[in-house]
């Protein structure tokens, strides 16, 4: 039975509700005032431009793109590998490589954050990429983990038996046939560690110093310290970045699913 | 070479070895950080524990963050329940524009939706200025830096959780039920409170309780919308670690911390199974 015309007003007011902050920040990017408010006062590109322009705000970005892509090959090795383990291992080894795979989930980043400083910080691993990377690559693990193991639960074995039987030993078996068919579950699961990365501001902040920032940590230390216009117009890129990623995950999803498919028959 | 025809092209040691790569890349990365964290928090016998505890602002902020958690849970849930019947209970089109008004705002960043708030709720922001014009109000009332702008924008983080563990729930449920009461006699108010509702309730009570274990550790959105006597736990530990340089306390406290949410989420694995709940968690991490 449909929803009635009151619960479907409901739902779209609900929905004006979710969208009206990610609006206002885009508005608010495109001001041609001095000061954050909405409705905005006139309309220019001179926000986007002045960050643009800016080496800090430049640097922070290139910052962010390294951790993000550095942390989501961390996340697909790591994560790859234990889902491979969880779906062959029986047993009480599953378990165990599954409950390692899920705990940065269920993890609060203000104890993780805490973690990461005192151990890291004794290796050089604080204020640089490699560092943060670390971090956000096992906090991003997951992501990888659950889509590679639901694609793992779907393949044929038969497919890597013949490779054996035909004489491929288990490392050519593993790269040639294995990796190949879980690289998109495996790829779709990067992505999201990436934005996840690309977005994270607690650990990031225990894990920079003056000259070291990701964006989020810059925009965070913005916010604070009081707001204009540059803050919009760099959580305006911010979220367009992770926009044009979700829409890649998106659409990797039917390749994905045509694979699922292919294998299955 | 009977083996490996069961055991997908290698034998079940060759997986094992694959998967403790992985697990030695967590141990190393993660489970190490989070030993020397409790170490840090033993490393005064128990006087770490005892100080946290009798700091009057840390019990302060346990109350907070409970009721918070508490709040946010229930707006989450009054919210996203009609949210996501509407989304599994009517046509293409309308089913489509609300999945993407959702998708829309949980993929905007955390730090980006707090900012938001914080614009929004201003003296001189919106919602002020709505309130003014319309003749309600004379003075803008003071919205920011209370416990109600942390709880609407929590709510508005976290509501997506809900929403997706209800539609799913509700997307399993067929339709044909309720019709079918409805053809008996039901009234539409009398199938939906009979039939529908009662077979949702696993996805309400995954989602309620994964918002719920979120809330515990959020950070940036009380700091940013919240007041300074509204402070929630995952404030207090930062204030011992960065500003106090008391990481001893600090660790502590966070010890106690994740060990709320192991329990809590411990407990309700027994009930609700802990995929159904960590499934939905995938979709997008928080906090």
């Amino acid at each position: 039975m449909n929803a009635g015309w009151t619960v479907r007003i409901l739902g779209v007011v609900i929905a004006v509700l979710l969208i009206v902050p990610t609006i206002v920040i885009c508005a608010t990017a495109f001001t041609s005032g001095t000061s954050v408010s909405f409705p905005p006062t006139g309309f220019s590109f001179r926000w986007i431009e002045d960050v643009l322009g800016d080496r800090r705000w430049m640097r922070a970005f290139g910052n962010s793109f390294a951790v993000g892509a550095l942390s989501a090959v961390f996340a697909m090795v790591a994560g790859g590998a234990l889902a491979l383990g969880a779906a062959r291992a029986k047993g009480a080894i599953s378990t165990v490589f599954t409950a390692v795979s899920v705990l940065p989930m269920i993890l609060p980043l203000v104890v993780g954050a805490i973690g990461f400083y005192l151990v890291y910080a004794r290796f050089g691993l604080t204020g640089n990429v490699l560092g943060l990377a670390l971090a956000h690559g096992v906090l991003g693990l997951p992501y990888v983990f659950v889509n590679v193991l639901a694609l793992l639960r779907t393949l044929d074995p038969r497919v890597e038996e013949a490779a054996r039987v035909h004489g491929a030993g288990q490392f050519a078996t593993l790269v040639t046939i294995t990796l190949p068919m879980i690289a998109p579950a495996a790829v779709v699961g990067g992505l999201l560690a990436f934005i996840s990365s690309w977005d994270e501001v607690v650990v990031a902040t225990f894990l920079s110093d003056a000259r070291f920032q990701t964006l989020p940590v810059l925009m965070y230390g913005q916010i604070r310290s009081g707001v204009e216009p540059s803050v919009s117009a760099v959580a305006l890129i911010v979220t367009v970045v992770t926009f044009v990623i979700a829409l890649i995950v998106f659409a990797v999803g039917p390749i994905r699913a045509r694979i699922l498919q292919r294998s299955s028959r | 070479m009977g083996g490996i025809l069961t055991h997908h092209g290698g034998g079940r040691r060759w997986w094992i070895s694959v998967g403790l790569l992985g697990l030695l890349f967590v141990v190393l990365a993660l489970i190490l950080p989070l030993a020397v964290v409790v170490q840090r928090s033993f490393d005064a016998g128990f006087d770490n524990f005892a100080d946290a505890l009798e700091s009057a602002s840390f019990i302060r902020s346990l109350g907070n963050t409970a009721t918070l958690a508490v709040t946010v849970t229930i707006t989450s849930a009054v919210i996203g329940y009609p949210f996501a019947y509407a989304m599994a209970r009517s046509g293409k089109m309308l089913s489509r524009i609300l999945m993407t008004a959702l998708m829309l705002s949980f993929w905007t960043s955390l730090l980006v939706r707090s900012y938001a708030w914080q614009v929004l709720l201003n003296d001189t922001g919106l919602i002020n200025k709505l309130l003014q014009a319309s003749g309600i109000i004379d003075e803008p009332l003071q919205l920011i830096r209370t416990p109600t702008a942390t709880l609407i924008g929590m709510t508005h983080i976290l509501v997506p959780f809900a929403i997706l563990a209800i539609y799913a729930q509700l997307r399993s449920i067929s339709p044909d039920l309720a019709i079918a009461a409805h053809g008996l006699g039901a009234t539409r108010a009398r199938a939906f409170w009979t039939v529908t509702f009662p077979l949702s309730i696993p996805g309400l009570a995954a989602g309620s309780l994964l918002v719920f274990v979120l809330t515990l550790g959020f950070y940036i959105t009380p700091q940013l919308l919240g007041g300074a006597g509204n402070q929630v736990i995952g404030q207090s530990i930062v204030e011992q670690t960065n500003t106090l340089l008391n990481t001893g306390v600090g660790s502590a406290m966070a010890v106690l911390l994740l060990l709320a949410v192991i329990v809590i989420l411990g407990v309700a694995a027994r009930f609700l199974g802990l995929g159904r709940v960590l499934g939905i968690a995938t979709e997008r991490n928080s906090a």
